[in-house]
């Protein structure tokens, strides 16, 4: 909060100053400027230090870990405890929390292999003193609970705040068959959540720390990682951070590798691996890939060669010197599509067609998570469209600008946008529960994509239809840019896109986020008659003279349109109309109300009408009533009957004998 | 077959009876048109008062595609099943206009002429139980090495990609999966020239499999591939109207009859080259 009121516009503060103990009902700011990388950090706050050794042992698919880490209070208040994530015990059996949940989604499937880490020690380093052993007091689970995936650490002195204590650190990871990311298949390895890691504590002396669910990822600090993976000598390695030391010993290839300014540390190996390198916008990047996906490979290659820049240039410059792509072998599937600091996996089969867009998607969407989860940093567990609902609609504005309307397939003659299915998708799931809840309270892993992934993209999307590409480009690049590492909520997203687009828009997306807010355009009636004289009893100049109705001497018609708006959402749509020569003319809403009702006299009749013609309300639940016409205008589909004709057509002569 | 009498092997061409392929192209069209009709009447009924008409589901996106899908789930749902019927119908009671061409082309009448339209579907409709047979055998041996092969090649990738890795195990087992798709096509041909020899040899049952195994089997690599270039020679219409079809995406009028056209073109040739393989299999076959 302190660095978000530091970064308020200047326009904003100023309004602030000046009617102090008001709430400023804020318009839309066209000078909000766009924060450039000027504004960026240099670096975020190094809270906890990771220094490890990784020792591979393929046989027994163990790792086995040691080293130390160093964190620092940071909060407001000191503190008599830690708390560690031991996810990879979500594998260990049936009773973790996160197999008990199976709500669906990815990780259902029960493991092939349990997992599971013991942590042999952990020890305090006091200084003048002899190691403290906190493990034996150390409180694996909650009483009733038998999740072990969230440990609770009982100091043995206060660190207060600003204090630094150094942790030696022992332990052993029994890696599962590839599940929910992780874990080995044959040779192969995906080593991700494979540490004690420290949760995180807010400001406020609050620890943000939390079983592994089922449908949750991650939070933590930031910091410097350490780490040397000690791997058979015929193992190619990738890894978080670059390559500062490489060396052979004893059969071994001995690897170190060192970040700053990230949260997590992932690692792969494999025998197998062939790699692909390229810099890109000064980015050394590595692919790893299986044997036989070269050409798969290379699609991933140029997603990044065009997403790269795109995402530094829109959300701020990508501030670290690697990159590493792995695309994991089809038997691994789970380790695909998941994104760790400076390292992603990609997903697709070696043999899909061009047109079929998964692995560029995969990259583009893998990538984007280098600036939302990885540097903005939100809190994965609370709040899952700030990282997934967020980085969908950058990857469907990304895979837009890239690919077009075929942005997801595009296929003999077929164009699906990335976008569409967003919008439809999210649309499912409008009515069933709230964007804006932590993970673990989505009922379903269904619900949690409708809405957590397509509900948030096809909002976002509407806001930049309706109000235009820049505004939304410029709210999120300055939103991206602000709370870079500084752990935002929801609430700062909402207010980077007001200070730039105003209450309404903003209003729109609290609404679409924390209320289920939804929207229905209908083009409930359109009428056209032959205008007529106005008939009745009339008194003029002291005669009554009546007038049978009739044609009226001047012709023309008379129509009226009317359109509604369902739902709690409200977006200004143009409404088009044809008339009966061919004509068109558009008439503007501004969405508030619950009806709009247009009456004229004109020389022509009307024919039809259409609500948002230019499909800019993403979010409109019905798309089928948007339009009407006027009684007697024909209800027929030729160009479905003459494709679904010639396809069944070619349906029959295939079956035929 | 009183009054009819077997054309010269010469004399037995496609591209003499256009009104026979015209036929079949007509059986497949009526078929076909049974089961658009009622999805285009749905669209209809939604976007019959769009003023573009059902324009928007053929916009580039597939937006109102998808919205329309969704929305009419469960009104699609019938209309797969019925697909599905018709497709099976196709199946088995298209045996009648395929027999029926076969014997247009291979039969006239005395005084040289065609043979008509009711004469050909008489004939068609007695060959009817053997060729039903055959479908029931052939198909059985067509399936059968198709799973086979499906077999072997799952076995094939499982036992080699730890040791060549997925990509390349899955490439040779697909090279193994094609030998048996290459062998259950040479059963397809097998199947055609039996169906040949019922129509025109009056063959039955095992004696026209054996008729027309003894034909296949003096020549099979020619007779496999007078089937096969006809076969790849069809795909390649179909390949360039869907690029057409592409640039034209939603348009209406003029572009949409320009389409209309090109797609009968594309089946209407389809049909040719369906017709001039069973002219082949019918010349092919030892006539009485």
């Amino acid at each position: 909060m302190i660095a978000a009121v530091r970064r308020a516009p200047y326009s904003a503060l100023l309004f602030a100053l000046v009617m102090p103990g008001t709430t400023p009902v804020r318009a839309a700011n066209p000078a909000a400027r766009a924060l450039d990388d000027a504004a960026l950090p240099p670096h975020a706050e190094d809270v906890v230090d990771y220094t490890l050794r990784a020792t591979l042992d393929p046989p027994t698919h163990v790792v086995h870990g040691e080293g130390t880490i160093a964190w620092r209070n940071t909060s407001g208040v000191p503190t008599r405890e830690l708390w560690l994530h031991l996810y990879l015990n979500a594998f260990k059996n049936d009773s973790s929390t996160f197999l008990r949940e199976r709500v669906g989604g990815r990780g259902s499937v029960p493991p092939e292999d349990w997992g599971w880490v013991d942590v042999r020690k952990l020890a305090l380093r006091d200084p003048g003193g002899s190691p403290i052993d906190l493990w034996s007091t150390a409180e694996l689970h909650r009483p009733g609970d038998p999740d072990e995936t969230d440990v609770r650490v009982p100091l043995p002195r206060e660190v207060a705040p600003g204090d630094r204590i150094l942790l030696d650190i022992v332990f052993d990871d029994k890696l599962p068959i590839v599940v929910e990311r992780t874990g080995y298949r044959d040779s192969f390895y995906m080593v991700g959540q494979w540490f004690p890691k420290i949760a995180r504590l807010e400001r406020d002396g609050r620890w943000a720390h939390f079983a592994f669910h089922h449908l949750s990822e991650f939070y933590a600090d930031f910091g410097t990682y350490d780490v040397t993976i000690d791997v058979p000598e015929q193992f190619a390695v990738g890894a978080t951070g670059p390559l500062v030391a490489s060396r052979l010993a004893d059969r071994r290839r001995i690897e170190r590798h060192v970040q700053r300014d990230v949260h997590d540390f992932a690692w792969t190996a494999w025998d197998q691996y062939r790699t692909l390198r390229e810099a890109i916008d000064g980015v050394d990047v590595t692919l790893l890939f299986p044997p036989g996906y070269e050409r798969v490979a290379r699609r991933e290659m140029a997603a990044v060669r065009f997403a790269l820049p795109y995402y530094s240039a829109r959300y701020g410059r990508y501030p670290y010197d690697v990159l590493t792509v792995v695309h994991p072998p089809e038997d691994a599937q789970e380790a695909g599509g998941m994104e760790y600091p400076t390292l992603i996996t990609g997903d697709g089969p070696w043999w899909g067609p061009a047109g079929e867009r998964m692995p560029e998607m995969v990259t583009v969407h893998e990538l984007g998570h280098q600036w939302f989860y990885g540097m903005v940093a939100t809190d994965e567990h609370s709040w899952p469209l700030l990282d997934e609902g967020i980085n969908q609609f950058a990857e469907v504005d990304a895979m837009a600008k890239w690919r077009g309307d075929g942005s997801l397939v595009d296929f003999s003659g077929l164009l699906l946008s990335d976008a569409a299915v967003q919008a439809v998708g999210g649309n499912m799931g409008v009515h069933d529960e709230p964007v804006a809840q932590a993970a673990d309270a989505f009922s379903t892993g269904g619900s949690y994509e409708r809405l957590v992934y397509a509900r948030t993209a096809a909002v976002v999307g509407t806001l930049a239809r309706v109000y235009g590409d820049e505004p939304v480009s410029r709210a999120l690049g300055n939103y991206a840019r602000r709370y870079r590492f500084q752990h935002p909520g929801p609430e700062e997203l909402i207010g980077a896109f007001r200070d730039v687009m105003g209450d309404r828009a903003a209003a729109s997306l609290r609404t679409a986020l924390f209320d289920k807010g939804w929207v229905d355009y209908v083009v409930d009636g359109v009428w056209t008659h032959e205008a007529e004289r106005e008939a009745g009893v009339f008194d003029h100049d002291g005669k009554r003279e009546k007038i049978e109705p009739g044609p009226s001497r001047a012709g023309g018609w008379d129509s009226s349109v009317l359109v509604r708006r369902r739902g709690t959402l409200s977006f200004p749509v143009d409404v088009e109309l044809t008339f009966a020569d061919g004509s068109t003319r558009r008439e503007r809403w501004d969405g508030d109300g619950d009806w709009k009702r247009w009456t004229w006299h004109g020389q022509v009749a009307l024919r039809t009408a259409v609500a948002d013609p230019g499909d800019r309300v993403l979010v409109d639940m019905n798309l089928g009533n948007n339009h009407g016409a006027a009684p007697g205008a024909g209800a027929w589909a030729p160009r479905t009957f003459e494709r679904a004709t010639y396809w069944m057509q070619l349906a029959v002569q295939a079956v035929s004998p | 077959m009183r009054q009819l009498f077997l054309r010269e092997t010469d004399a037995i061409r496609a591209r003499r009876h256009p009104w026979a392929l015209a036929g079949l192209w007509g059986w497949q069209s009526a078929l076909a048109v049974t089961v658009s009709w009622p999805a285009a009447s749905l669209v209809g009924a939604t976007y019959g008062t769009h003023p573009r008409g059902d324009g928007p589901l053929w916009d580039a996106g597939g937006h109102a595609l998808l919205d329309f899908v969704w929305h009419q789930a469960r009104g699609l749902a019938p209309m797969r099943a019925s697909t599905e019927i018709a497709l099976g119908v196709a199946a088995m009671i298209g045996l009648v206009p395929m027999a029926a061409v076969m014997i247009a082309m291979a039969y006239g009448v005395r005084d040289r002429r065609a043979v008509g339209l009711v004469r050909s579907l008489e004939g068609a409709a007695r060959a009817m139980p053997s060729l039903l047979w055959l479908l029931l055998l052939m198909g059985v041996a067509e399936a059968s090495t198709l799973g086979v092969g499906a077999l072997i090649a799952a076995g094939t990738h499982a036992g080699l990609s730890d040791a060549w890795g997925e990509a390349r195990a899955e490439r040779v087992a697909i090279a193994v999966g094609l030998v048996f798709v290459v062998l259950a096509s040479g059963l397809g041909v097998v199947h055609d020239l039996a169906r040949a020899a019922v129509v025109c040899a009056r063959a039955k049952g095992l004696r026209a499999i054996v008729l027309g195994a003894r034909v296949f089997g003096r020549a099979p690599l020619p007779m496999w591939w007078a089937w096969a270039w006809r076969a790849l020679s069809a795909l390649a219409p179909v390949l360039a109207a869907a690029a057409v079809a592409t640039r034209i995406g939603g348009r209406g009028g003029g572009a949409l009859v320009v389409l209309a056209l090109l797609h009968q073109g594309v089946v209407l040739s389809r049909v040719a080259l369906h017709a001039s393989w069973l002219a082949h299999a019918l010349r092919s076959v030892e006539l009485p």
